[in-house]
């Protein structure tokens, strides 16, 4: 079993296209003739996650997201760092590590496995999605305070943020993943729970946004659970399903865990 | 000035000098008027940058010609903010961050906004800020490109001096300190309290790492700007970052068994010194109207688990 032939099986069984031109969806690391020990899913393939998938016995890293630290794994960007790049690239190398990114696959597959983990980490039922993939909820009437409370203590996010008045009553959830966060103004949508968003001179600046409706008395919330949390819970889902078509080889999550701590 | 206005003052300064201590300058209740395209001029005049063509800053919202009252300076223009200048006699705003929400800063929500590329609903936030500056005849300035452009960097000088430790500046740069030994965590707490944080401060090191070097990155700063600054510094103070960026970055180096630390405070809060920074610049240059800074305050908090 080669680390190529594990990405041509996950290209056969994804169930949707394959983006031909994807950067993200490509080797960083490693050739696909690389002969595969185990396969290691997880959110990011920090110098962490890829020594203790080495540890494991894992030599094949399937992160969700980046390795250098930018979105195009451009090392031209970082390669000026003195403190741990070369020693990453390294480990990488003489560990014969192969690094092979699922993003854009994984958000055009059905279900995208980073809402199914999410949801299923925050407890949001499928009973009360309001139709399969719209990734909308409509819970029991609670507080933004109680519902943040909940989806903390589920995700164990140490820096979740939250923006709103924790008073204000609430029913209606968008639950976005990573990056790909609803704006806090989207019709019909009390909370927007998702991992990351630009706080002030994007497109809709959200965090400003409920700052003002709290001011208005409309109930509006903004819960953040930071990029890892938030995708890191479906790269179990991730690892069972490639489990299904490489019996091979062990596949399992190594957890790059939430980066963040916070002061007292 | 207008015969309201200094009604305003006469009012606010019988209520106590300690609230609004620039009505007892002389030259705030002086006779001269300034329109706020005055203000903006001589803003531009005595900020010795040059002006960009294109660019965040401008009026936002309001009739530059309005005569101005009295100048708030904040981190962000958010209708508590614009509530509490209206309070306060001020009545154009002067703010770092956007008053609409966004970088276009359209007053009206953008057609293709969201998931949907169909004309937006009628939005009620919108809708209640944009009446609230047309009833109170407030203008609204932004100043973010420019402001920053001045050297040193005003974000970063005001930060230094919000943590007390304006005088520890490296060759006069308060983007580089130079403190007494202190933990990350012991620097975090700090930064927490000195800033009045909520639940904005985020943290990635290991708590018991000593930290006599501090890097300052006001604002949205790229992986590139902290891969420049990381490596000289041991603990940077950032405001936003992309998380598949500088914080995986600064995980990466700390894992690597790197003295390091990372404090991300939000773009806003970290913000808000550099702002307090402004309105004493603007004071001694615009005599004609009092200037005074208002707290836009950490927009985060978390629940207490």
């Amino acid at each position: 079993m080669t680390a190529g032939e594990v990405v041509d099986r996950i290209k056969r069984n994804l169930g949707a296209p394959w983006r031909e031109n994807t950067y993200r969806d490509t080797f960083k690391s490693g050739t696909p003739e690389t002969p595969v020990t185990g396969i290691a899913t997880t959110v990011f393939a920090s110098f962490d996650v890829i020594q203790r998938a080495v540890a494991a016995g894992l030599n094949m890293i399937i992160p969700h997201e980046v390795t250098f630290w930018n979105d195009r794994d451009d090392k031209s960007l970082v390669e000026t760092d003195p403190l741990v790049y070369q020693q990453k690239l390294a480990y990488l190398v003489a560990q014969n590590v192969v690094v092979f990114r699922t993003h854009d696959s994984m958000h055009d597959q059905r279900p995208d496995f980073t809402f199914v983990g999410s949801a299923r980490e925050i407890g949001l039922d499928a009973k009360y999605e309001t139709s399969p993939g719209s990734h909308r909820f409509i819970l029991p009437e609670t507080t933004l305070g109680a519902l943040a409370a909940s989806v903390q203590r589920r995700t164990g996010a140490r820096a979740l943020r939250v923006v709103g008045d924790p008073n204000a009553r609430v029913s209606r959830i968008q639950l976005g993943v990573g990056y790909a966060t609803a704006a806090a103004n989207t019709a019909d949508v009390d909370v927007v729970i998702s991992g990351e968003q630009q706080e002030v001179d994007g497109v809709l600046d959200s965090p400003e946004y409920v700052l003002d409706a709290a001011a208005l008395g409309i109930p509006k919330g903004w819960i953040m659970l930071g990029h890892a949390v938030s995708e890191e819970s479906g790269m179990l889902e991730m690892a069972e399903w490639i489990r299904g078509f490489v019996p091979e080889v062990p596949v399992q999550l190594v957890k790059a865990g939430e980066p963040f701590w916070t002061p007292k | 000035m207008t015969r309201v206005s200094r009604r305003v003052f006469v009012r606010m300064g019988a209520a106590g000098a300690a609230a609004a201590p620039w009505v007892l300058d002389p030259f705030a209740i002086g006779a001269a008027t300034i329109t706020a395209r005055q203000v903006f001029e001589r803003i531009q005049r005595f900020a010795g940058v040059e002006w960009k063509a294109v660019t965040v800053d401008g009026f936002k919202a309001g009739d530059p010609s309005t005569a101005v009252t009295g100048i708030v300076t904040s981190a962000l223009a958010t209708l508590d903010v614009l509530r509490r200048a209206v309070k306060a006699g001020a009545n154009l705003i002067v703010t770092a961050g956007p008053t609409f929400y966004s970088r276009d800063d359209s007053a009206t929500p953008a057609a293709g906004r969201g998931r949907s590329a169909a004309a937006p609903a009628p939005d009620p936030v919108f809708a209640a800020k944009s009446e609230f500056i047309r009833a109170n005849q407030l203008v609204v300035w932004r100043f973010s490109d420019h402001w920053r452009l001045r050297s040193p960097d005003p974000f970063a000088a005001g930060l230094a001096d919000a943590l007390g430790w304006a005088r520890y500046a490296a060759d006069g740069d308060p983007g580089r300190l130079m403190v007494p030994a202190v933990t990350l965590d012991a620097l975090a707490a700090r930064v927490k309290s000195r800033l009045e944080a909520r639940g904005g401060v985020r943290v990635v090191g290991r708590p018991q790492t000593r930290v006599r070097t501090i890097g300052v990155l006001p604002g949205t700063r790229s992986i590139q700007e902290t891969v420049a600054l990381l490596p000289h510094v041991d603990a940077v103070i950032a405001g936003e970052i992309r998380e598949w960026e500088s914080s995986e970055y600064a995980r990466d180096v700390v894992n690597a068994g790197l003295g390091k630390g990372l404090i991300l405070i939000g773009r806003s809060l970290s913000e808000e010194a550099g702002m307090k920074m402004c309105a004493d610049w603007l004071r001694p240059i615009v005599r004609e109207a009092p200037v005074r800074w208002l707290t836009a305050g950490d927009p985060y908090w978390r629940p207490t688990v």
